[in-house]
């Protein structure tokens, strides 16, 4: 072997991984998680950055092949692989493979003329599916590609003046022109002082790092100013088993046996895990990580004296944090009269008000949770309470939080919108949940 | 009297930096690891993970960089390979121990220009790519320029003040009693937030936020990703090691040769940062702003006016 | 000789990155080529001996350049100059009035009769430089500046639409203001 390929090779020892999660497969996700983790490979949060795209769940399921996972994979460098985690697929051996063929690629490059090249020329092949050409910006907002780069649809010279005074498009013939190199342009709207400017529409999610698995918010942007969101997400698959998170109470609606324990154990997870998200997104790693590793820890049946002291000591380190109070205090404000004619439940409810208020009140489950992780008495079957909310609402808990969505976030900037949605984050596995909960009540 | 470093240092320099820089970023990646996965509970894993930064140089060397469709790639390149310029080019007058690759008169404004460059350079590389989230990030980085530039500048004025020079070596010099981080402890905290700001790092890492998929960085991949972001590292070596002449005497200190005073102090500021940035979430500068302009300008203006003082009536 | 290869350079670089501003079609190229001019001229007062304003100039230039890209290009959110448009307005009134300036500037250099160096240069130009420029006026100078500042406080206290009433109500007794954003210091 020559020192150049074993300098590829050794390179992509550890490849970076993107990981992209499918509505229905958040068990799927821990377990890639945890695997990354144990394994210390680098989790990026973007396809530029990333050597190795693993996909969580069943892309079939999704009704067509998602094009946009396509895109999402041909926005990445080369050496570029994708590993797709079936639903029985073993966790580790795909990775291995996975980065068996980034290796593979590294050492031995596909040749000049590889994606890379047509990737690379934008309109040299005269075809400009928007797919095509998207690709490259997708990778931000990740999902569909006539959004991101938005543009102007009001391209009369006149108008532009208005606005800038000096300047004027080049060749007035350009108002004809709906995009740029396949690419459409931005619309001018007024914004919140009433100034006519430039509005793009930017998609964003579902390939997202922390962010709600198959939520996709359409949003307006001026600058970073969120002036319009539409709430949307993937196909959200009707699944044979019961939401990951919402298991315990709806297998004991059920008539099963649960104990309390193990739904308290359950409760606790979704919660560091949602929490995890929370702090990833507020750029506070060094919480977030343990938040998920303890998370891993519990779901894989540590008893509570093995984590209670670090679960105890880390949420005591957020809730000290007066920096994080005063970074995220007043963001997403839902009072509670609000919430509950929205029908919301659970934390986001009882929180009774901003981001901070909520990750408080899920910090606060989280070790009255572990006060009873030993419970081993059944779980009440009239026990509905799950962690997101009641499960036998008309409309599943996250159903509601999708509908608050567009009035918290209208008019706040882009990265308290990112705040917001992940003091919320909603569960949209939970949208399959309708039937089971019907057969339940039957 | 400080006096200038022999021509071999301004190779040496771009050397140094990037070796400290590499240091710095694999204690920062033991930390992380520590928080992430658990102590590495062993001195072979722990060097594993501090051996992080250059197995990710390496992935980056081998990854290659990437197109996007209709980028302006002429300005996009620029910032991106602006970031490491900037930073050796404010790391000449960088005095190890008494000697600088440069001591010019004003060596203190030439510090500050070259910081400046990165208001530049992450605005263009947020722009470059033709990407939404990097644009938004390329403005963020503005909006933190604004916040924290002016107690930045008032910093680095008190210390100038002090010294009642421009030139680097001066204001080491006039330390040689007293260090200025003494009687000017506002100016010492306002230029260390501030360093952190110039860096783009740690609490001020929000034009690379993770909630905006990596921010001005979202779109760069391989090689440019490496500059770009090593580029970071350098920023944070250069703005961390000049607090040592500026606040902290620079190479004066008992026994020990100068040189090493200036190893250790450098260290020591590194580590601090390194540190304390775990203790906070990163900052959004829509909060931030208010509380720099509305708290550290006037905290600085009132320690500018201290020491000005003092320095009238000595 | 060296340093008027660094002139020569220095200055044809700017006259090219000057010319550059007006035939890119990016307002965020332009923006950067009139940057580049700049820092060209600034180089320029560095080679005569004025560190201190040449530093300044860079300094400030790049600060300046920056801010100013954004509001030209803020909210228009193309990214990448993704809308081109031109950087020319008026051609024929604005090549007449550059004509005209230009031929006035050069005449003038050439022909005023500058004086022959008396005396040896000074060590600290920067210094003598502001001596005479402010020395003897410091009192007016400081007026200067404090009414230049007020006037800019004053022109965005006045275009800004919302006032404290609208911010705390009526009676200005709300314990936090009604804004879009909340800043950081809880006003």
């Amino acid at each position: 072997m020559d020192l150049r390929a074993f300098l590829r090779r050794t390179a992509m020892s550890r490849p970076a991984v993107l990981v992209v999660t499918l509505p229905g497969a958040t068990r799927l996700r821990l377990e890639v998680e945890a695997e990354l983790r144990r394994r210390e490979w680098p989790v990026v949060g973007a396809p530029a950055a990333a050597d190795l795209l693993v996909v969580c769940g069943d892309p079939a399921a999704q009704g067509a092949w998602p094009e946009w996972l396509d895109d999402i994979e041909r926005s990445m460098p080369e050496p570029a692989a994708r590993a797709v985690m079936g639903e029985s697929a073993r966790v580790g051996g795909a990775l291995d493979a996975g980065r068996g063929e980034v290796t593979g690629r590294a050492v031995a490059p596909r040749g000049d003329g590889g994606r890379h090249e047509d990737r690379a020329a934008p309109s040299g092949d005269g075809h400009h599916r928007p797919a095509d050409h998207a690709e490259h910006m997708d990778h931000a907002e990740h999902m569909d590609h006539h959004a991101s780069h938005m543009d102007h649809q009001d391209h009369s010279p006149g108008g532009h003046m208005d606005h800038t005074g000096h300047m004027d498009h080049a060749g007035h013939d350009m108002h004809a022109m709906a995009d740029i190199a396949g690419l459409p342009m931005a619309e001018r709207a007024d914004d919140r002082d009433e100034l006519r400017l430039d509005r793009l529409h930017v998609p964003i999610g579902p390939g997202l790092t922390d962010w709600p698995t198959g939520l996709i918010l359409r949003l307006a942007l001026q600058g970073d100013v969120v002036q319009g969101v539409e709430v949307d997400h993937l196909p959200v698959p009707p699944a044979h088993r019961p939401p990951f998170w919402d298991e315990p109470w709806l297998r004991a609606a059920r008539g099963e046996e649960v104990t309390r324990g193990g739904a308290a154990r359950r409760r606790c997870a979704a919660h560091l895990d949602s929490a995890g998200r929370l702090l990833a997104v507020v750029g506070w790693d060094d919480v977030a990580a343990p938040f998920r590793r303890l998370r891993d820890e519990l779901l894989a049946g540590a008893s509570r004296t093995e984590v209670a002291g670090e679960v105890h000591r880390t949420v005591r380190r957020v809730g000290r944090s007066r920096v994080l109070r005063w970074s995220i205090a007043g963001l997403g404000r839902l009072p509670a009269d609000t919430a509950r004619a929205a029908g919301v439940s659970g934390p986001a409810l009882a929180a009774t008000g901003d981001a901070y208020d909520r990750l408080l009140m899920w910090l606060g489950e989280i070790e009255r949770g572990l006060e009873v992780l030993d419970d081993t008495r059944p779980l009440a079957p009239d026990d509905r309470t799950g962690p997101r909310g009641r499960l036998d609402g008309p409309r599943p808990p996250s159903q509601a939080l999708l509908d608050v969505l567009p009035d918290l976030l209208t008019g706040v900037e882009f990265a308290c919108a990112r705040i917001v949605v992940a003091s919320l984050d909603p569960d949209l596995d939970e949208l399959a949940l309708a039937p089971v909960t019907g057969a339940a009540h039957a | 009297m400080p006096e200038n470093a022999p021509v071999w240092a301004i190779v040496v320099l771009p050397v140094a930096l990037a070796v400290a820089a590499v240091v710095t970023a694999g204690f920062d990646a033991v930390l992380s690891g520590a928080a992430g996965r658990g102590h590495a509970g062993g001195i072979r894993r722990a060097g594993r993970r501090a051996a992080t930064p250059v197995r990710e140089a390496l992935r980056l060397l081998v990854q290659q960089p990437r197109r996007t469709t209709a980028a302006d790639r002429l300005l996009g390149r620029l910032g991106v390979v602006l970031v490491p310029v900037a930073a050796v080019l404010a790391g000449a007058v960088l005095p190890w121990g008494f000697r600088a690759v440069s001591d010019p008169s004003v060596g203190v404004v030439w510090f500050n220009a070259m910081e400046a460059l990165a208001w530049a350079a992450v605005w263009l590389a947020g722009w470059g790519p033709n990407s939404a989230l990097s644009l938004i990030s390329g403005y963020r980085f503005l909006a933190q320029g604004l916040a924290y530039e002016l107690p930045h500048m008032f910093a680095l004025t008190t210390a100038a003040l002090g010294a009642e020079s421009l030139r680097v070596g001066d204001v080491v010099a006039a330390q040689e009693g007293v260090w200025f981080v003494v009687w000017m402890p506002v100016a010492f905290a306002a230029y260390l937030l501030s360093a952190l700001a110039m860096a783009f790092w740690g609490p001020f890492a929000h034009p690379l936020a993770r909630d905006a998929a990596g921010g001005a960085a979202a779109e760069l991949a391989g090689v440019d990703r490496l500059v770009f972001l090593g580029g970071r590292w350098l920023l944070l070596v250069v703005t961390a090691g000049f607090s040592v002449p500026l606040f902290l005497g620079g190479g004066h200190g008992p026994l020990l040769p100068g040189w090493a005073w200036t190893l250790l102090k450098t260290a020591a500021v590194l580590a601090l940062l390194v540190i304390l940035r775990r203790a906070l979430p990163v900052l959004r500068m829509e909060r931030y702003m208010e509380a720099a302009w509305m708290v550290l300008v006037p905290l600085t203006l009132l320690q500018a006016l201290f020491v000005a003082v003092v320095v009238l009536n000595r | 000789m060296f340093d008027d290869v660094i002139f020569w350079s220095l200055a044809m670089l700017a006259v090219a990155a000057g010319v550059m501003v007006f035939r890119f079609d990016s307002m965020a190229r332009a923006t950067y080529a009139l940057l580049l001019s700049l820092l060209c001229v600034g180089g320029e007062v560095l080679l005569l001996g004025l560190d201190y304003l040449g530093v300044v100039i860079v300094l400030m230039m790049t600060i300046e350049m920056a801010i100013m890209a954004v509001f030209m290009v803020m909210y228009m959110m193309n990214p990448a100059g993704l809308m081109p448009m031109t950087m020319i307005h008026n051609k024929r009134g604005a090549a007449v009035i550059c004509a005209v300036v230009f031929a006035a500037l050069a005449a003038g250099i050439l022909l005023t009769p500058w004086p022959a160096r008396r005396g040896r240069a000074s060590a600290d130009p920067t210094m003598d430089l502001g001596m005479s420029l402010m020395g003897p006026q410091m009192l007016t100078m400081m007026t200067l500046g404090l009414a230049l500042f007020a006037t800019i406080v004053v022109t965005v206290v006045l275009a800004t639409r919302r006032g404290r009433y609208d911010r705390f109500g009526d009676d200005l007794k709300a314990r936090t203001a009604d804004d879009p954003v909340r800043g950081g210091v809880g006003r």
